[in-house]
């Protein structure tokens, strides 16, 4: 099912006694293609859970629409949407057992029991709690109430899956198997999936298309391959990677930059307005340490895994790239580096736009 | 085996001792219950009857049709206590869950209400018993006790405790309020409402003050009540008073063997904090 967002605005009255009202998500539009996996990034706070519970009917919206296809469904309930949650939490019915709790919509839809527990038990198998079926869900370790969660929130055949932050109360290794699992089953369902997580990497690595949110404003909306690549904004290209990008502010001036702290100029062949005050932005992939002409002193060589790292100073500014293992620095030396084109983006320092 | 120190020792003799303070009344009611008159009032007292008797029971049945005290009893109990419980978990779950204007202000007034006392009510609701023209029948006993403002703070407290996402986790798998209350909300809130339960079975059972008012006819007397009249045709027979007393004592005490573990966890569990 496709889904349409429309100008979608949710203001609430603020918690504290100011009297403000917070605007949790501010006059966004997007559309999610039908049978993809969209996850709605952004940091805490950003208004990616509003987003999620507009969608699924928990909230009421202050403005703006959502249709699912073409049927406008904004003043829809829950109950009445067809979609299924998965909340952080995993909110399992703590008194029922694991097969209940994936019967329960079926058995509030009224379907006929054995039709439920067979359909259940299709599902169980699919996510693979097949053995834990009559635990109670306090008897089942995180990742496998939050696959109950996932198998509850398929068992109605849904339109539209939604998860808020389903990873987050795991530990790290699980993490990375779960979020395989997810994306797994959510191409062997097919059903349009809404991933929400604070997390880039997890993003990145499970997702064909990414919403990067910030205070409630979308920043970018495209292909998880584009947001790396093509960044909109300072936010996104600083937000997205890891090592974060490098960034170095100063002057644009004859067709370079000039960092603060050094006389030097980085030559760069995207145009800006001269005497700009600019960020320029590269990944760490694109430092080349062979061929540059701009001068570095060595803080730092350090290895991350498989890969080597060199931290050096362009003037104040400390950049990070990646080198050759048998590249051969100490602290103190001085380099000359250079910038590939591809992952070097230029930003205005003031309004974050990229030129 | 497992040491056992002096500590242990002197705790469980004194919680023995304790115990048996507790149930000596009891013991003693059974026991003087099976005396005759004779032997009853004899001095020094006999601590186990020379020939026990069931006579002072027969004796209490015959005087008075307690089986049909009994029966009012059971009525008016289970009736009040399946009401209140009703009442209090659509209340609980109204001031809980539901968001209506004023929500808060009246359910501030209701709590407020706890505060006046029960006997400056007793009036009141007579005359309103009396004006619908109920005085002298089981209703009356039952229709003016079939809500509890203390049992719905209490229980809506505890559905408050409840994480919202569950609320939201039922809405979307399709439940109205209604199925979400009674599938998600009652069963996790079961070993409080079975506090509740018992506690407003048993204000019922023992209730007395009430019935004495309402209630004139034999046919229409609960055991409290009954016993009471029955101290008048007992006079000064201790050994058919106790009889009487077992009479009304003993079903309570074979429901408690029964409940026992659930009125422990229920209160252990903390189906009372606030
Ligand atoms: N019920 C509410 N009342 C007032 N403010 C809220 C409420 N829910 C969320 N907010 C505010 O809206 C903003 C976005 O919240 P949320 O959507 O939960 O962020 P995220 O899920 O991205 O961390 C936050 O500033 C939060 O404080
Ligand atoms: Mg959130």
């Amino acid at each position: 099912m496709k889904v349409t967002i429309k100008d979608l605005t949710k203001r609430f009255a603020s918690r504290d006694k100011t009297g403000e009202t917070v605007t949790a998500v501010d006059t966004l539009s997007a559309e999610f293609e039908s049978g993809k996996l969209i996850a709605l990034l952004g940091p805490s706070g950003c208004g990616k859970s509003t987003m999620l519970n507009m969608l699924s009917g928990i909230l009421p919206v202050t403005s703006g629409k959502i249709y699912f296809d073409d049927k406008d469904v904004t003043e829809l309930s829950p109950d009445k949407r067809e979609v299924g949650l998965v909340f952080q939490n995993y909110a399992l019915y703590p008194h029922m057992t694991v097969l209940e709790n994936i019967c329960f919509p079926l058995k509030i839809k009224k379907v006929r029991k054995e039709e439920r527990i067979a359909k259940a038990v299709e599902i169980a198998k699919m996510v693979h709690i097949e053995d834990y079926l009559k635990r109670l869900p306090k008897e089942l370790s995180g990742g496998q109430q939050q696959r109950v969660a996932i198998a509850r929130a398929l068992v109605k055949q849904p339109k539209l899956l939604l998860l808020d932050e389903p990873l987050s109360n795991l530990d790290a290794k699980l993490r990375i198997e779960m979020r395989e699992e997810i994306r797994r089953i959510q191409r062997e369902s097919g059903v349009t999936t809404v991933f929400v997580t604070h997390d880039q990497e997890e993003a990145t690595s499970i997702s064909d298309y990414i919403l990067l949110m910030k205070l409630g404003v979308m920043q970018q909306f495209s292909a998880t391959r584009d947001i790396y690549n093509n960044p909109a904004n300072l936010f996104v290209a600083d937000f997205i990677g890891n090592p974060t990008i490098n960034q170095i502010h100063g002057v644009y001036v004859n067709g370079g930059i000039k960092p603060d702290g050094s006389d030097e100029i980085i030559p760069c062949s995207i145009k800006a307005n001269e005497n700009d005050r600019v960020v320029l932005a590269v990944r760490p992939e694109s430092v080349l340490f062979e061929g540059g002409q701009t001068t570095g002193t060595v803080n730092d060589m350090y290895s991350s895994g498989k890969d080597w790292l060199v931290n050096f100073n362009i003037g104040d500014t400390e950049l990070r790239g990646y080198c050759d293992a048998d590249y051969n620095v100490q602290e103190g030396s001085v380099i000359k580096v250079g910038f590939r084109d591809k992952g070097q983006f230029l930003f205005n320092e003031e309004t974050g736009e990229r030129y | 085996m497992k040491k056992i120190n002096l500590g242990t020792i002197v705790l469980y003799i004194l919680l023995a001792v304790g115990g048996l303070i507790m149930i000596f009344p009891f013991i003693w009611m059974l026991i003087s219950s099976m005396k005759t008159w004779a032997e009853c009032g004899s001095m020094p007292p006999t601590w186990w009857p020379k020939d026990p008797t069931l006579e002072n029971y027969v004796y209490a049945f015959k005087t008075a049709p307690f089986l049909k005290y009994f029966r009012n009893s059971l009525i008016v109990t289970v009736l009040c206590t399946g009401i209140t419980m009703f009442n209090t978990i659509l209340c609980a779950f109204t001031f809980s869950r539901l968001r209506f204007p004023g929500r808060d202000i009246i359910f501030s007034i209701m709590v407020s209400l706890m505060m006046i006392p029960y006997e400056m009510l007793i009036i009141t609701n007579y005359t309103t018993i009396v004006k619908m023209g109920l005085y002298d029948t089981l209703a009356a006993l039952i229709i003016p006790f079939t809500s509890s403002i203390f049992y719905t703070y209490i229980l809506r407290n505890f559905f408050l405790s409840i994480p919202d996402s569950l609320y939201y986790s039922a809405r979307i798998d399709g439940a109205s309020n209604w199925q979400y209350l009674w599938n998600v909300m009652v069963p996790i809130a079961k070993p409080s409402l079975v506090t509740i339960g018992l506690l407003n079975a048993l204000t019922c059972w023992n209730s007395f003050m009430w019935s004495i008012l309402v209630v004139g006819s034999v046919n229409n007397r609960t055991l409290p009540f009954g016993l009471f009249a029955f101290t008048d045709q007992a006079g000064i027979r201790f050994e058919r008073l106790m009889a009487g007393s077992s009479i009304v004592v003993i079903p309570v005490i074979i429901l408690f063997l029964f409940c026992r573990k659930q009125i422990v966890t229920g209160v252990s569990k903390g189906g009372l904090k606030g």
